[in-house]
């Protein structure tokens, strides 16, 4: 993967091993953009150690001191630990069942033979194209219908649906569904016929073929869509607020949310509680990034 | 074959479907069973639009308290476990729960247009009943701070506090620049040009928040004597001119705002005055704990004046509801009332610098200076009104008039044609 | 082998899970959403059925007209410039090789992040005694514009400010699928145009643009979609304001449905929404979408 790029730099005549002045003209242009990329970062960073006196004041001035009551006092109160946990599990399990059954609905429409599979794409891209907010309140309505009619006449009193992290995983998951299989859909097609053909012969069942043949050579398409999906779901604010009321159940948007108050805001502490929750999101993205921009390098190389 | 195939496929979901639709038939009309704890509390709930533990506001840490002492003092009877979001998203969530039949036991909700939406489809219960046992009602100061939560001589929800909107000003500024408080709309101008000639900024206000710069403007409404219930039935216009006066006096007083008044958000403009960069601010006394708990050193020289050309002043109240759903409305009755009792009552004034509604003694020293001048603000005023914007028939109007003012604020409708333009709205939409 | 990809039982097997998923959880709310907007329906009220009438009043509906304008700015806005900027950087960072990763990593990290915090930072940073426009006063600038208040023109100052901020956070995501498109290019096409004697500049207008052609198609749909249902920033940084002049058709949708309880109404908006994304993906996969080249 990595060697065709070069291969490609290769043919580039400038990209030879001598800097060019057009090369220097790039970087010089590139570093710009890069520190208007990293500067607004570095200035929550910066704020997050100050006082809210003193973000009134002089909000580009560095802290005064050095403390990290404000990260303390986020983690304690904003209860920051527990709503990563709870994220962290929402969004891995949305994510794992997402790639797994939109991968398998992208397979059954790009390459199982049936009719109705181009309207069935038609189907799951209308769930890309509605606002969250349209399907909220009968999604909430619903899934405490489905609590209230389980519980009083089926006779499971310990069963919710609604105020548990199922309530999340369900919507998260399926909200994600049409992305993965637009994405998806397009890596599956894009591989050669020939492949099919082949395990065929061999006597490779329909399942084996997607399990053991077509997966693993879509994982770089998995990684993009992977990283889309969580990303969205780790940062959804509307449908946690309203689904989760228990506060041992919370997901770290709502808790960023905490620090936004009738009258006033606690915008120090805030701004600490919103570091605390992007730097595991940077750490992750960083160690895993160039596996996935390769990923979408290599994956979405199709017609 | 394949036909059948689908057939079959759609046939099984329909059939999902529609067990999840007739779930909707066997919820109850509100006959809820009570939720028992493992202790054999009943178990309550209590929504409210502010975090108890990430919160600095004092009067949120103060409900903190009162719910921590009802859980302690009803232990084995009542249980109450709070549920929080922040205001943004307070009704969205409120009222999915209402939606969904899991309406909160009780809950907050501001007075006005926000409580009728609950009055209204009785998602809220009359409260008369519970008011009238044990002398409850009588512990209120007066029976008019129910009048914006009653509804045909039904009583629906509960004050816990009021808080007035008043001026407060820099004691040290005023006298430097020789400014002395103001009574009368031409004393505010003329007190308002020496703060300037001094060097200082007179006002700090936000038009970043619509409605801090609609306060004022419901202020000089007033003052021009606009008559809110005859508009909202059709038999006063918003094109008799007194409107359009009091959007000139908006214009005029907009000269001694700070530069950035019109991007500034309440946050900001608050800050501006604890941080000593301006002379006045007209806001909320709920402000005083932010001022106070922000700069320590700024209640010695926080002086408080009443709207200048005003008899009455702009008031607003924390009410609680009970839902009309409720599995035990005698639990639920007593957790309002332990809002209201002497010790939350005192916490109020003391710590929370909010007027109390109850007729408790606290002590005066213990209770932030400013809270002292609020108190004698609002003796001295002939009567209350609502903010502007909640005293409106729909939330939808209150925020047009907020937007329409800042419009006017920011130059770029006239008066005339903000009064036209109120006029438009509410023959479109307030007027049956 | 045809008949194994003819296969009823995996048919049912692939699609069913996703085909009972997505229709329990989300399309039936969509369908239920679509019957809400031929009703009055406040939330607290039981829905009441009420015919064309929301429709109607959408036609009358000042802040919708404002809200639609600032939307369609920003659909035409997002897909001009992030086809352009996107391309750009994408041709920029094909072109050098030390610190490619670095680079483009840098750009992409705004697409990680939530986007309410940022739209927070935003607003912070274009507030007019915080932000820029502090450090512009420092410098002697006399009167800075007001980022986020200022009303004058068709499509006012504020739209122009969120629309650069929302390229500025979404650029990445465009760069990086015409990236992938541009090093998949064979290249023994390229050798060839450089043999038939093309510059750069020519090989990137005649051979690699014609060739990353569907993928403009795809990113645009993605592109489209996402500014028509455009909410988080402008929540953050104006919440519509002043006076409606930033609303656009998601945000207006939020208010009227959330705010003011017309939750008949704001379905009405979204239904409308819902195929404006519809005509605009089909319009796009027209326009962009030719024939495919063999790579």
């Amino acid at each position: 993967m990595s060697s065709s790029k070069k291969e490609v730099a290769a043919l580039d005549p400038s990209s030879k091993k001598k800097i060019t002045p057009v090369q220097i003209v790039i970087y010089v242009f590139l570093t710009i953009i890069a520190v208007t990329y990293l500067l607004p970062l570095l200035w929550v960073f910066n704020v997050s150690f100050k006082t809210n006196k003193e973000i009134f004041t002089a909000p580009f001035a560095l802290p005064e001191k050095i403390t990290f009551d404000n990260y303390s006092f986020a983690w304690t109160a904003g209860n920051l630990g527990t709503a990563s946990l709870n994220s962290l599990i929402v969004c891995v399990i949305s994510l794992v069942l997402s790639m797994l059954i939109g991968s398998m609905a992208a397979f059954g429409i790009s390459r199982l033979h049936w009719k109705g599979s181009k309207l069935a794409m038609t189907y799951f891209l209308t769930g890309m194209m509605i606002p969250i907010h349209c399907v909220l309140i009968p999604l909430f309505t619903r899934f405490a219908k489905v609590t209230q009619f389980v519980n009083n006449n089926l006779g499971i009193e310990g069963f919710h649906l609604t105020n548990s992290l199922t309530s999340l995983v369900l919507p998260y998951l399926t909200f994600s569904l049409p992305i993965t299989i637009f994405i998806m859909e397009g890596f599956f097609s894009s591989m050669p016929n020939e492949l099919i053909e082949c395990a065929c012969m061999e006597g490779a069942n329909i399942f084996q073929i997607f399990f053991k043949i077509c997966l693993p050579l879509g994982r770089t398409g998995l990684f993009v869509t992977g990283l889309m999906t969580f990303v969205g779901n780790w940062n959804e604010l509307l449908l946690a607020m309203v689904f989760i009321s228990d506060e041992t159940k919370k997901t770290l948007p709502v808790s960023l949310s905490k620090f936004v108050g009738p009258y006033n805001t606690n915008y120090s502490q805030m701004f600490a509680a919103i570091m605390i929750a992007i730097i595991p999101t940077i750490i992750v993205y960083c160690a895993f990034s160039n596996k996935i921009v390769d990923g979408l390098t290599a994956g979405a190389v199709k017609g | 074959m394949k036909k059948r195939k689908i057939l079959a496929t759609l046939v099984s979901a329909a059939m999902l479907t529609a067990t999840f639709a007739s779930c909707g038939g066997t919820e109850g009309s509100g006959s809820k069973k009570a939720k028992k704890n493992e202790d054999g509390s009943v178990e309550l709930t209590w929504m409210f639009w502010d975090d108890l533990n990430a919160t600095e506001d004092l009067i949120s840490l103060g409900y903190k308290d009162t719910i921590e002492r009802f859980n302690e003092d009803y232990k084995g009877k009542y249980h109450v476990t709070p549920i929080t979001t922040n205001l943004e998203e307070y009704y969205t969530n409120l009222n999915a729960k209402v939606a969904a039949g899991e309406t909160p036991d009780v809950f907050i909700v501001s007075p006005g247009p926000q409580l009728t939406d609950y009055v209204k489809p009785k998602v809220a219960a009359p409260l008369d009943e519970y008011l009238e046992k044990d002398g409850w009602k009588d512990t209120f100061t007066s029976d008019a701070v129910f009048s914006q939560q009653t509804y045909d001589g039904k009583i629906y929800a509960v004050p816990l506090n009021t808080a007035a909107a008043c001026c407060f000003y820099n004691t040290e500024m005023f006298e430097k620049a020789g400014a002395s408080v103001p009574k009368t709309w031409e004393e505010m101008l003329d007190t308002c040009a020496k703060l300037q000639d001094a060097g200082y900024t007179p006002i700090t206000i936000s038009a970043g928040t619509a409605w801090c710069l609609s306060m004022v403007a419901g202020y000089l409404c007033e003052a021009e004597g606009v008559d809110l219930p005859a508009l909202a039935d059709g038999t006063a216009s918003w094109e008799d001119g007194k409107l359009e006066n009091a959007c000139n006096k908006l214009l005029d007083l907009s000269k001694y705002f700070q530069k950035t008044a019109a991007g500034d958000t309440n946050d900001v403009a608050t800050a501006n005055f604890y941080n000593g960069d301006a002379a006045i601010l007209i806001q909320g006394s709920w402000a005083i704990g932010q001022i106070n708990g922000q700069n320590p050193d700024f209640e010695s020289k926080c002086g408080v004046f009443q709207f200048p050309g005003v008899d009455r002043v702009i008031a607003k109240s924390d009410s609680l509801c009970m839902s009309s759903s409720t599995a035990c409305p005698e639990g639920a009755a007593a957790l309002i009332k332990y809002f209201t009792d002497d010790a939350a009552q005192k916490y109020t004034a003391e710590k929370g610098g909010k007027i109390p509604v109850t007729k408790v003694d606290y002590n005066k020293d213990e209770a932030p200076a400013q809270l002292a001048y609020v108190m004698d603000v609002f003796g001295g005023a002939k009567g209350t009104f609502g903010f502007y914007n909640e005293s409106m028939p729909t939330t939808e109007t209150g925020s047009h008039f907020d937007d329409t003012m800042v419009s006017v604020f920011l130059g770029e409708i006239t008066p005339k044609d903000a009064a036209k333009d109120m006029e438009d709205f509410y023959a479109a939409n307030c007027r049956s | 082998m045809d008949k194994m990809l003819r296969n009823k039982k995996a048919i049912a097997f692939f699609m069913l899970p996703a085909f009972l998923l997505f229709t329990l959880v989300l399309f039936v709310p969509i369908v239920q959403s679509v019957y809400y907007s031929f009703c009055e329906y406040s939330v607290l009220t039981p829905p009441k059925y009420i015919g064309l009438d929301n429709y109607k009043a959408i036609l009358s509906d000042k802040t919708f007209k404002i809200a639609l304008k600032n939307s369609m700015f920003f659909l035409v806005f997002s897909c001009v410039s992030q086809l352009a900027l996107g391309l750009f950087f994408a041709a920029l960072l094909t072109n050098i090789e030390k610190g490619r990763n670095l680079f483009k990593n840098i750009i992409y990290l705004p697409c990680v992040l939530s986007s309410a915090a940022l739209g927070l930072l935003w607003m912070f940073i274009f507030s007019p005694s915080l932000g820029i426009s502090r450090l512009l006063e420092d410098m002697g600038v006399k009167e800075p514009p007001l980022w986020l208040m200022d009303t004058k023109g068709t499509i006012i100052l504020p739209m122009w400010v969120i629309a650069f901020v929302a390229l500025w956070q979404y650029v990445g995501q465009s760069m990086m699928l015409y990236m992938a498109q541009i090093s998949g290019i064979s290249k023994s096409l390229m050798e060839a145009s450089y043999i038939d004697g093309c510059t750069k500049p020519m090989t990137f207008r005649y051979v690699t643009l014609p060739l990353i052609k569907p993928m403009v198609a795809t990113a645009m749909s993605l592109n489209a979609i996402g500014s028509l249902k455009f909410f988080d920033l402008i929540f953050n940084m104006t919440e519509g304001g002043p006076n409606h002049k930033t609303e656009v058709l998601a945000t207006h949708l939020y208010q009227q449905g959330f705010k003011y309880s017309k939750y008949g109404y704001a379905s009405a908006i979204g239904v409308v929404l819902l195929i404006l994304c519809l005509a605009v993906t089909l319009f796009i996969n027209k326009v962009v979408k030719t024939e495919q080249y063999e790579m």
